[in-house]
C-alpha cells in the first residue's frame, strides 16, 4: 500500500535549510523566501477564471442545499399524522419550484458566458482543453442537481394526477372515457411527455407508497432531465420574442397616427399658400388700378 | 470460516482491482474515493512518465480519468504550459531526469499544487534534491503530499502481470543470458525485477513462502527478494505488511505460494504455435497493454501492378475486462470463437428486430381505439427498449470489434497455415508419430513464414530425445537456408541444450493428442462468415506445460525428482535461510507463478485451465515481460551470433 512521505520530505526540507545555513549558501527559501512567496502570490491576478468557475459551483451548491433542505417537506405531502411543521402549502411548493428554475437559468446562463470568454486571451492549447474541462465539469454538476429537482417535482405532479383521477374514479365500465379524462388532464401539467403517462394508469391504491419505482415507468425521467435546461433557455427566449412583438406593434400604431397628422399638416399648409398667392396677384392688380 | 475463506477468495482474486483502487486513491489526492452523486466538483491535472502511463493505460480509461476529476492528462517531459489555480498529481519514477524535470516545474511555477506520487520507493538523497529545488523556488508549501505508491508492475488481467514495458529489453531472456553480462549488470536487472516484485507483494498485502529452482537466475531473484522482504518485516516501525495495509489479508491463514522459474527450463512454449483467441492475438497480431493495432486495407483487390499501395487504415481496439464476449472466449480455440461471434450477431440481429417491431407498432396503435388497453403494455416494452438501447449498441461494438479482431487473425492463419504448424508441434511435443516428415514441411514453399519454420525446427530440436544425426542436420539446415531462415537461434538452442542435458533431463511436455475434425463442413454449417476453407477444427486436449506441473507439484506438495530439491525460503521465520524441507505440510491455496526471463500468453492460459478444475484455488501469473514467438526467435538470433 502507499506510504506517506509527506513528513519525511519536511524533513528533508529542514534539513536541506539548515545545511545550507551552515555552509553559508545563499538561499531563496528563509524568512525572506517566505514573504517572497507572499509577494508572488498576491500580485498574480488570482486566475479571473477559476475564482469565477469556484463562485458558480458555490453558487450551484447553495442551489442543491436549498432543495436537499426542503425536500422531506416537500415530497411529505399527504401523512395527515404529522405535526404543522411537516406541512408545506402548495403556493410554498410552487414558489420552491419557481425559485429553483430561476436558479438553474442564471447558473446556466453563467456557464455559457464563461465558455465564451475562457477562450479569449488564451493562447495555450492545455489552458484551453483545461477550461472546457473544468466548465464540463460544472455543467455536469449543475444537471446532477436539476435531477435532483427534477424528481421531487415529478412525485409531486404525478400525486397530483393520481389524486385527481382517483377523485373522478366513477365506477364505469367504459375504461376509455376514464382514460382520456386522464389522459387530459395530464397533458395540461406543464412538463411532461404526453406518451408516458398512460402507463400510470394501473395501480391507483398505491400512491401512497411506492413513488420510486414507479418514476422508472413514469415520464422516462432522464430524458426530461436532459431536456429541461434547454426547455428553461425556449421559455426565456419565447419571452423575449413576445415581448419585441408587443413593443414592434405598438411602434406601428404610433406610426399610423404620425402619419395622419402628418397629411393633415400638409393639407392645411397648401390652403394657407394658395390663400398668399391670391391675396398678392390680387393687391397687384389693384395696385395697377391705383396708379394707373 | 465462510467468511474468512470468502474474504481470502476476495483478497486473493483481483490484483487488478487492487491496483485500480490504489491508483483511484492517488488520483483522489491519497484520500478514499467515495461515489457521492452530488459532490463538487473537484479538478486536477495528471502529470505522467512513460511508466506510469503503462501501468495507469490498462486499469483505467480516460473516460474514468474523467470521472475521476482529470481535465488533462500529460506527459512528464513534454512542454507544458502554466496552469494556475490547478492541483497537479504526478506519478513517476523516482529516476534522476524525472527528478531533475520536477524541479524544473516547481522553479517554473506551472500548477497551483502537487502531490508527488513515486511508483517505487524514493531515495533519501533524491527526496533532498527535491526538498532543494522547493526551498529555492520558495515552493515548499505547494508540495502537498508526498507518496511512494509500491506500483511498479502492470496488471493486464485478473490474475496476470508483467513487470513492465518499457525497459522490456533490460529484462529480457537476452539480457539475462548473455555470455558476456557483467556482474554488476546483473545485479542491476535483478535489482529492477526485485524490487517489481517487491511492489507487487505490498499491493497483495501478503508474505509468501518462495521457492525456486537452483542454479537459475530463478534463484537469485529468489535470494534478493527473501532478504528485502525480511529487512522490511524486521524493521516494525516502517513495516509495509502490518496493520491496515493487510486489509482484508488478515483474514487468510494461508500465505501464498511464490514458484520462481526460469525461462530456461522450456524454450518451446515460446516458439509455439498457438490456437487460442488471447494467443493467436498476441502472436500473429500487434498487441501491447490489451490494446490491438489492425491495419485494415481499404484498397481495390485486385490493383494492376505498378498502381499505388492500397490505403490502410490502422485501427486500434481495447481489450479490457468489460468486454463480456473477450472474457469469455480469450482462451477458447478459434473456431469456437468464430462460431460464437455468429451467435452473438444473430440474437444481437434478434433484440434489434424487436426494438424496430416495437417501433412500428408504436406507429399504429394510436389510431386503434380497441388497443388502447394493449398501449401500457406497450410503453412499458418501449420503455425497455429504450433503456437496453445502450446494451445494444454496445454489443454491436463489440461484435464488430471481434469480427474484425478475429478476421485479421484468420487471414494470418491462413496465409501461412499455421494449424498446421499446431498440429504438427502438437505432435512433436507429444512424441506421437509423426504422419509427415519434418523435411517435407520445411522445404513445402506455401506452408508459412521463415520464421515459422525455424520455430517449428526448434521445437523439434529441443524436444527430440537425442540430437539428430550430423547428416540429417545438415539436411535441414540446407532446407531451412533454402527457406530463407536465419540459423543464428540455433546455434544457441544447440549451446542451450547441451547446457541442460548436462543439469538435469530435459522437461517433457506430457502426452497429448488433438484430433483434426475434418475440413469445412460440420463446423462451417452454420452459415459462419468465417469462411474456414481448409482449416481444420483441431481440438485441444488438456495437457499440462512444464511450468504449470511444476506448479502442481510445489501446490499439492507432491513429490518429485524435479521439484524436491527446489529452494525453500520463508521471509517471515526467524533464523536460518532456506532449508529443502519445507515446514508447511498442507497444499496451498493460492499461488503465484513468475517467470524470470520472460513469459506467454499460452502459459496463462494453461494455468488458468489447470486451475479452472480445482475449487477455491486462485493462482496469478506473473512474467518480467511478455514475449511473442516474433520477438523470441531474434532474441534467440542474437544471442546465437556471439
Amino acid at each position: 500500500m502507499a506510504v506517506d512521505i509527506t513528513l519525511l520530505f519536511r524533513a528533508s526540507v529542514k534539513t536541506v535549510k539548515t545545511r545550507n545555513k551552515a555552509l553559508g549558501v545563499a538561499v531563496g527559501g528563509g524568512v525572506d523566501g517566505s514573504r517572497d512567496e507572499l509577494f508572488r502570490r498576491s500580485p498574480r491576478p488570482k486566475g479571473d477564471f477559476s475564482s469565477r468557475a469556484r463562485e458558480v459551483i458555490s453558487h450551484i451548491g447553495k442551489l442543491r442545499d436549498f432543495l436537499l433542505e426542503h425536500r422531506k417537506d416537500y415530497i411529505n405531502a399527504y401523512s395527515h399524522t404529522m405535526s404543522e411543521y411537516g406541512r408545506m402549502t402548495d403556493t410554498e411548493r410552487d414558489q420552491i419550484d419557481q425559485d429553483a428554475q430561476i436558479f438553474m437559468r442564471t447558473c446556466s446562463e453563467a456557464i455559457q458566458q464563461l465558455r465564451t470568454e475562457a477562450h479569449k486571451e488564451i493562447h495555450s492549447q492545455q489552458v484551453k482543453e483545461h477550461r472546457t474541462a473544468v466548465l464540463d465539469f460544472i455543467e455536469d454538476y449543475l444537471k446532477r442537481v436539476c435531477k435532483l429537482y427534477s424528481e421531487q417535482r415529478a412525485i409531486r405532479v404525478k400525486r397530483v394526477v393520481d389524486k385527481k383521477r382517483l377523485s373522478k374514479l366513477e365506477p364505469e365500465p367504459n375504461t376509455k372515457t376514464r382514460e382520456s379524462t386522464s389522459s387530459e388532464k395530464v397533458s395540461q401539467s406543464p412538463s411532461k411527455d404526453s406518451e408516458e403517462n398512460p402507463a400510470t394508469e394501473e395501480r391507483p391504491e398505491k400512491i401512497l407508497a411506492e413513488t420510486q419505482p414507479e418514476l422508472g415507468t413514469w415520464g422516462d425521467g432522464k430524458g426530461e432531465d436532459e431536456l429541461s435546461p434547454e426547455e428553461i433557455q425556449m421559455e426565456a427566449e419565447i419571452d423575449s420574442i413576445h415581448q419585441l412583438v408587443v413593443g414592434a406593434t405598438e411602434n406601428i400604431k404610433e406610426g399610423n397616427e404620425d402619419i395622419r397628422e402628418a397629411i393633415k399638416n400638409n393639407a392645411g399648409f397648401r390652403v394657407w399658400i394658395l390663400f398668399f398667392l391670391v391675396m398678392c396677384s390680387f393687391s397687384l392688380l389693384f395696385l395697377d388700378w391705383y396708379d394707373s | 470460516m465462510a467468511a474468512a475463506a470468502a474474504a481470502t477468495a476476495a483478497a486473493a482474486a483481483s490484483i487488478r482491482e487492487r491496483q485500480t483502487v490504489a491508483l483511484k486513491r492517488m488520483l483522489n489526492f491519497n484520500v478514499p474515493h467515495i461515489k457521492n452523486s452530488t459532490g463538487e466538483p473537484v479538478w486536477k491535472v495528471l502529470i505522467y512518465d512513460r511508466f506510469g502511463q503503462d501501468i495507469i493505460s490498462p486499469l483505467l480509461s480516460v473516460k474514468e480519468l474523467r470521472d475521476m476529476g482529470i481535465t488533462l492528462h500529460l506527459l512528464l517531459h513534454s512542454d507544458r504550459d502554466p496552469i494556475p489555480d490547478v492541483p497537479a498529481v504526478y506519478f513517476v519514477m523516482p529516476t534522476e531526469e524525472n527528478i531533475d524535470r520536477m524541479c524544473q516545474d516547481l522553479r517554473n511555477q506551472l500548477y497551483e499544487s502537487y502531490y508527488l506520487n513515486f511508483i517505487s520507493a524514493i531515495s533519501r538523497s533524491k527526496l533532498e534534491d527535491i526538498a532543494n529545488a522547493a526551498l529555492a523556488a520558495s515552493a515548499v508549501t505547494q508540495v502537498a503530499k508526498v507518496f511512494d505508491q509500491y506500483l511498479n508492475f502492470i496488471t493486464l488481467e485478473d490474475d496476470m502481470f508483467v513487470l513492465c514495458n518499457q525497459n522490456k529489453e533490460l529484462v529480457s531472456y537476452r539480457a539475462i543470458n548473455r555470455p558476456d553480462i557483467t556482474d554488476t549488470e546483473m545485479e542491476t536487472v535483478m535489482d529492477t525485477i526485485v524490487d517489481s516484485l517487491f511492489c507487487f507483494f505490498v499491493t497483495l498485502g501478503a508474505v509468501p513462502i518462495i521457492r525456486c529452482s537452483r542454479g537459475t537466475a530463478a534463484e537469485m531473484v529468489a535470494v534478493k527478494l527473501d532478504k528485502k522482504l525480511r529487512e522490511n518485516l524486521r524493521d516494525a516501525r516502517n513495516s509495509l505488511f502490518t496493520g491496515d495495509t493487510l486489509g482484508a489479508g488478515q483474514f487468510s491463514f494461508q500465505r501464498p505460494l511464490l514458484v520462481l522459474v526460469d525461462r530456461n527450463i522450456d524454450l518451446a512454449t515460446p516458439l509455439h504455435h498457438t490456437w487460442t483467441y488471447q494467443a493467436l492475438v498476441h502472436d500473429v497480431l500487434d498487441f501491447h497493454l490489451n490494446r490491438v493495432n489492425l491495419e485494415e486495407s481499404s484498397g481495390v483487390e485486385n490493383s494492376p501492378a505498378g498502381a499505388r499501395p492500397k490505403r490502410k487504415n490502422k485501427k486500434s481496439y481495447d481489450l479490457t475486462p468489460v468486454d463480456k464476449f473477450w472474457q469469455k472466449h480469450k482462451g477458447s480455440p478459434f473456431p469456437e470463437v468464430a462460431e460464437s461471434v455468429q451467435q452473438e450477431l444473430e440474437s444481437y440481429r434478434a433484440q434489434e428486430d424487436e426494438v424496430k417491431r416495437l417501433k412500428s407498432i408504436m406507429g399504429l396503435e394510436g389510431e386503434d381505439e380497441g388497443a388502447i388497453s394493449m398501449l401500457s403494455d406497450n410503453t412499458a416494452k418501449l420503455t425497455s427498449a429504450v433503456s437496453s438501447l445502450p446494451e445494444l449498441l454496445e454489443k454491436k461494438r463489440l461484435i464488430d470489434l471481434h469480427t474484425n479482431v478475429a478476421t485479421a487473425v484468420l487471414e494470418h492463419i491462413k496465409a501461412r497455415k499455421l494449424d498446421v504448424y499446431f498440429e504438427y508441434e502438437e505432435k512433436i511435443m507429444s512424441k506421437t508419430t509423426l504422419d509427415k516428415s519434418l523435411l517435407d514441411i520445411i522445404s513445402d514453399p506455401d506452408a508459412g513464414t521463415p520464421e515459422d519454420k525455424m520455430r517449428l525446427f526448434l521445437i523439434y530440436y529441443i524436444s527430440t530425445q537425442q540430437a539428430p544425426s550430423e547428416a540429417d542436420l545438415e539436411q535441414y539446415k540446407k532446407a531451412l537456408t533454402d527457406a530463407g531462415c536465419n540459423l543464428n537461434p540455433l546455434q544457441y538452442i544447440k549451446q542451450w541444450k547441451a547446457f541442460t542435458k548436462m543439469a538435469s533431463a530435459p522437461a517433457s511436455y506430457g502426452s497429448t493428442t488433438t484430433k483434426p475434425m475434418g475440413l469445412l463442413s460440420r463446423v462451417m454449417n452454420t452459415g459462419s462468415q468465417f469462411v474456414m476453407e481448409g482449416v481444420k477444427n483441431l481440438v485441444l486436449k488438456q495437457q499440462n506445460l512444464p511450468v504449470t506441473r511444476i506448479l502442481d507439484n510445489l501446490m499439492e506438495m507432491k513429490s518429485n525428482p524435479e521439484t524436491d530439491d527446489y529452494r525453500y525460503f520463508d521471509p517471515k521465520m526467524l533464523r536460518g535461510n532456506d532449508s529443502s524441507v519445507p515446514r508447511n505440510k498442507n497444499p496451498f491455496q493460492e499461488a503465484i507463478v513468475f517467470v524470470v526471463g520472460g513469459g506467454n500468453y499460452i502459459e496463462y492460459q494453461n494455468l488458468v485451465d489447470y486451475i479452472k478444475g480445482k475449487q477455491g484455488k486462485h493462482i496469478l501469473y506473473g512474467c518480467s515481460g511478455l514475449f511473442n514467438a516474433t520477438q523470441f526467435i531474434k532474441q534467440l538470433s542474437q544471442l546465437g551470433q556471439k
